[in-house]
């Protein structure tokens, strides 16, 4: 009903690297697939499809919706339905923001997802409840163990 | 966290999930809202228990099932880290690149 029912995942990162750098990185299929893939299919305009297959099988799924280089990018982000199986949360269902600000030689990166239901706010209403499961299951999906652990491994 | 993630994964499971998550039911109660067997929401409830999703409780010879909220916290930590980790790896690729190219120049 409001925002503030949703849970919403921030860090932030200084990186040592130039915003113009670290913005590559983010739009780049080929560097992007350092850090968060295995392969990436990237359009950076707004409308452009985002999508990178995370690990083998799982296939992050969305559209830029906002660029503006080297500061700041936003765009959805869901999963797509594996093993014929259609996935309850489909593409595009989340959101990502990224903000780059120079600091100091390098950059301050502020990272946010949200678009996803806290358990509090799911627990009046079953429905709710049900999709905040799949939107975690979902959303947590890229993690499998013993593959892509990180850049140090591939 | 893994267990957490596949045991979630499972339709099934996460209807399981939504039925018991106001009260305590018995794996028969469980059944009675699906067209599966009694072993199958058997073998379904271990899976969500040894996920850490649902507690078991004993009741004389009934076990009662009901869904424990600090599995789900624990996910959201679990996206915490996905994301730590996938951004160090942004940071490290990232600077690897800026000082590669200083000595381009």
């Amino acid at each position: 009903m409001e925002t503030t029912t949703e849970t919403a995942v921030e860090r932030e990162v200084e990186i040592a690297a130039k915003p113009e750098t670290v913005w590559q990185f983010l739009v780049d299929p080929e560097k992007v697939a350092r850090w968060f893939g295995s392969r990436a299919w990237l359009d950076p305009r707004p409308g452009g499809q985002y999508r990178v297959d995370v690990i083998a099988g799982h296939i992050a799924n969305g559209e830029f919706i906002e660029l503006d280089p080297p500061r700041r990018l936003v765009h959805t982000f869901g999963w797509e339905p594996e093993g014929g199986q259609e996935n309850p949360v489909p593409p595009g269902s989340s959101t990502i923001e990224i903000e780059l600000e120079p600091s100091g030689d390098g950059t301050l990166l502020r990272f946010r997802h949200y678009g996803l239901p806290n358990a509090e706010s799911a627990r009046g209403h079953a429905h709710g409840w049900d999709h905040y499961l799949q939107r975690l299951v979902v959303a947590g999906r890229g993690d499998d163990p013993g593959e892509d652990r990180g850049p140090e491994g591939m | 966290m893994e267990a957490a993630l596949k045991a979630l994964a499972g339709p099934r499971r996460r209807q399981i999930l939504t039925l018991v998550r106001d009260g305590e039911l018995s794996a028969g109660e469980i059944a009675a809202h699906f067209d599966v067997t009694r072993p199958a929401v058997s073998q379904h409830l271990t899976v969500l228990k040894e996920a850490g999703l649902v507690d078991e409780r004993r009741n004389g010879t009934r076990r009662l099932y009901r869904a424990r909220p600090e599995g789900l916290a624990e996910l959201k930590d679990f996206l915490e880290e996905f994301w730590e980790e996938r951004l160090d790896a942004l940071k490290r690729e990232a600077e690897r690149e800026e000082k590669t190219r200083g000595n381009d120049d």
